[in-house]
């Protein structure tokens, strides 16, 4: 096991030089507890998410955790444009989030509805539903921009 | 004022409360009625109180009231502790239902019959005599049998549950009377005096005839399993007062039977008789625990719960009787002693969860867990207060429910190896059953607490619950004061409980002592200082509570909803429910508790894909009931059917049946000439 291991070796991505530019608040500093809410995506921004918290790109190592309920969260991770059945949800979800908090759109459809821009089941971009904090332009984003965004709240 | 006279006043007072039910104007009926009440419980209180300090019994003969046999009078320090253990709780439950009275206690019957029950419990203890106990046992029954039915116009469960606890009670009564007369017949006399001394020579056979026939008929009375189905049908439909009542003092005076016939008049007795006792104890304190952990319906609950502590004490009683079998007379002094502490911390207990569940029925119109929730923040006194009652009963230090589970405890761990076969074989059995029961006790308190107070209300009625008048809080109030005063400082009611010990059981030694306020075993290794723990515990609590407020540089908070996963339509049905909550319980022990389970799926017409209905229906019947009872109430019923084509309603075949009986009369007189 340990050979086969070793034989192995590292198969993460290497760490941008430098540390990031900082935006967020400073209690969520090296530590960073988010809750993704799929506001009406296509799926796209979902995959690169799971890549980013894999053990590829592995955000992780600076901070970023995905977990299971806003109660636990110190954020929200929005994809896609707001669709009318997720409107309330994200709503609730967001103000379910203990203070501070941030909220980071993900994707060029949670930044201002991209291609279902004027769609008969869209409110509007995830700013026109709630007050986003951070956003990653991208259709989608790659996960080293995603893993970039959540360095710069986490400052690691 | 001698004791006997303050017997006798207050045994009159409380049937004037009786006539003052009838005779005053619907207004001031209950008040009335329950101030004359409460006069009589201070006077047989007083009574009680001095025979304790004295350790003298107070006997009265009086052949003038009862024709034939006279009335006896015999107060023992045994049944002075029995009288002030129903003064305790009749007092909070008289003043309860004051409020209450609006709820079925205002109409003349209940008015009159009410105050006759209350008088009928506290005189029982006092009955020197055969005659005078059964008189005394008898009015109780009946005039408790007359409250539960109180409520029938509106509910027909309540004619269903007072015919079975009509035929139980009266069931055991006679094999109660049957128990007496064999003993007055050996023992040449009635009075309890008289048969106290001729007892202990009697033939083993007729010793322990008496006994189980006593113990069967007394367990009835108590709520002991099999004979308990009466308490979970009779307890929801009496008023909350007399469910109070009758599962505080009434169901002790059943324990009270069975320590009178076994301890004090026959002496003790073989190593069988405990057995049965501490079985008996033991199934019922598990079956009991169990269906309080599945019942939905809070007075349901309750009852069920009334068994398991019964059955408690039956666990301790039989220890008892086991350890002075076996020659290890501080050991059944303890267990004796666990035994009266455990029905007197039971009636205080009891009577204040079924007062403030009363409460609850009265603010809400319901009863059903499964209906109530949120009334914490709608009744926050009442809540509270059922709430530290509710962990007295699950034996949570500092309150009393702990003293007697740890006096158990230490009788039944002190008395695990004695060298006895037997009882090195029953005690740990007994240890795990009363660590189990007190598990599911637990369960059951924390559903009764946190479905019912807890959460949002799942009807109208908990959403418009009000805050009950201040008498009933007061008497709530009274109760739990003394489950805190008790298990703090127990000190205050060891003493009265082993005086009754000592001279109701000659030849058991003294196990306890109260140093100021801690208690000490003596013989044995144990020590419990409850001040102190209450004490620490408070220290502790202000403590982390100073520490969290210095500590702590948190913004304030902020009030928002409840998380629900950010569902559009959240309603109060989407809560943990007390059916759910008691699921995981009642899927372990189904071979128990045997649910019966109905899941209906109906789907539409086109497409066996698409559900239109789902329904569930769920129901945890009492397995003994449906198997025990069920079959004999069919062969019975099945007789009647066969007896009714005995009267067809021809005059012709009556005349008939009249010849045939004069032929058969006289061809049998024939016979015999």
């Amino acid at each position: 096991m340990s050979r086969a291991l070793r034989r192995f070796g590292r198969v993460t991505e290497p760490l941008a030089p430098g540390p990031p530019t900082a935006d967020g608040p400073p209690e969520l500093v090296r530590s960073l507890q988010l809750r993704h809410v799929d506001a009406g995506s296509c799926n796209g921004c979902e995959l690169e998410i799971v890549s980013a918290f894999g053990p590829v790109y592995d955000a992780e190592r600076f901070g970023a955790r995905l977990v299971a309920s806003p109660r636990h969260a110190d954020g929200v991770l929005v994809t896609g444009p707001v669709t009318q059945n997720m409107a309330v949800p994200l709503l609730r979800t967001v103000e379910a989030t203990p203070r501070p908090r941030v909220v980071i759109a993900v994707g060029d459809c949670a930044r201002d509805c991209g291609v279902f821009a004027g769609g008969y089941g869209v409110v509007g971009a995830v700013g026109d539903v709630v007050e986003v904090d951070t956003s990653i332009p991208g259709c989608p984003p790659h996960p080293t921009a995603i893993v970039e965004a959540l360095r710069g709240i986490t400052r690691r | 004022m001698n004791a006997g006279t303050l017997v006798v006043t207050g045994a009159v007072l409380g049937l004037g409360a009786g006539i003052a039910g009838v005779a005053l104007p619907h207004r001031s009926r209950v008040t009335g009625a329950a101030v004359l009440l409460w006069g009589a419980c201070a006077l047989e209180g007083v009574a009680a109180v001095h025979v304790l300090a004295t350790g003298h019994a107070v006997v009265l003969h009086s052949s003038t009231i009862l024709p034939l046999t006279g009335v006896e009078v015999m107060l023992s320090p045994l049944g002075a502790f029995f009288v002030l253990l129903v003064a305790l709780v009749a007092v909070p439950a008289t003043l309860h239902g004051i409020g209450y009275a609006r709820h079925g206690l205002a109409s003349r019957t209940a008015a009159c019959v009410f105050p006759i029950f209350v008088t009928s419990l506290l005189l029982v203890p006092t009955a020197g005599s055969v005659a005078t106990f059964m008189v005394l046992w008898e009015l109780m029954a009946l005039t408790s049998l007359l409250l539960v039915l109180v409520g029938h116009g509106r509910r027909a469960e309540a004619r269903s549950a007072a015919s079975w606890y009509a035929v139980l009670t009266q069931g055991g009564a006679a094999l109660i009377l049957i128990a007496w007369l064999v003993l007055a017949a050996h023992s040449g006399g009635q009075s309890f005096a008289a048969m106290g001394h001729h007892a202990r020579h009697l033939a083993p056979a007729v010793r322990g005839l008496v006994f189980v026939l006593a113990l069967i008929g007394f367990g009835s009375k108590a709520g002991v399993v099999p004979f308990h189905v009466w308490l979970p049908k009779a307890h929801p439909e009496a008023p909350s007062p007399v469910s109070a009542l009758m599962s505080g003092a009434m169901v002790a005076l059943g324990v009270y039977g069975i320590v009178l016939v076994g301890d004090a008049l026959l002496g003790g007795g073989p190593v069988w008789w405990w057995l049965a006792v501490l079985a008996l104890g033991a199934v019922s304190a598990l079956f009991g625990s169990l269906h309080a952990a599945s019942s939905t319906d809070v007075k349901r609950l309750l009852a069920y719960s009334t068994t398991d502590n019964v059955g408690l004490a039956l666990l301790a009683l039989g220890a008892s009787g086991l350890f002075a079998a076996t020659r290890h007379p501080v050991l059944a002094s303890l267990g004796l002693v666990a035994t009266l502490v455990l029905m007197l911390n039971h009636a205080a207990v009891k009577g204040a969860l079924f007062l403030a569940a009363g409460s609850v029925q009265m603010a809400t119109g319901s009863s059903d867990l499964d209906r109530l929730g949120g009334l914490l923040r709608r009744m926050p006194q009442t809540g509270a207060l059922f709430l530290v009652a509710a962990a007295a009963i699950t034996g949570l230090p500092p309150l009393n429910g702990f003293i007697g589970e740890w006096l158990l405890f230490q009788s039944l761990l002190h008395g695990a190896a004695t060298g006895n076969t037997a009882t090195d074989v029953a005690v740990p059995l007994a240890v795990a059953a009363l660590a189990l029961t007190a598990g599911l006790t637990v369960v059951a308190f924390v559903k009764a607490v946190g479905i019912g107070f807890l959460g949002r209300p799942r009807s109208q009625g908990a959403d418009e619950a009000v805050e009950v008048p201040v008498t009933m809080r007061l008497a709530v109030g009274l109760l739990v004061a003394v489950c805190v005063v008790f298990g703090v400082v127990p000190a205050l009611e060891l003493p009265a409980v082993e005086r009754a010990v000592r001279t109701a059981v000659p030849g058991v030694g003294s196990a306890l002592l109260a140093h100021g306020v801690d208690v000490q075993l003596v013989g044995l290794r144990g020590v419990l200082a409850p001040t102190e723990l209450a004490g620490a515990m408070a220290v502790a609590v202000v403590g982390v509570m100073v520490l969290r407020r210095s500590l702590s540089r948190r913004p304030t908070a902020r009030v928002v909803d409840a998380w629900g996963c950010g569902r559009q339509l959240q309603t109060a049905r989407m809560q943990y429910t007390a059916t759910s909550f008691a699921e995981p319980v009642q899927r372990v022990f189904d071979d128990v508790l045997r649910p019966v389970q109905d899941l209906d799926v109906t789907h539409v017409a086109e497409s066996r894909y698409v559900i239109e209905a789902v329904t569930f229906h769920n129901a945890v019947d009492d397995a003994i009931e449906r198997g025990l009872y069920r079959p004999v109430v069919r062969v019975v019923r099945r007789c009647g059917q066969a007896a009714r084509a005995l009267q067809p309603g021809s005059v012709h075949r009556y005349l008939g049946y009249g010849l045939g009986a004069l032929v058969i009369v006289l061809a049998a007189l024939a016979m015999i000439g």
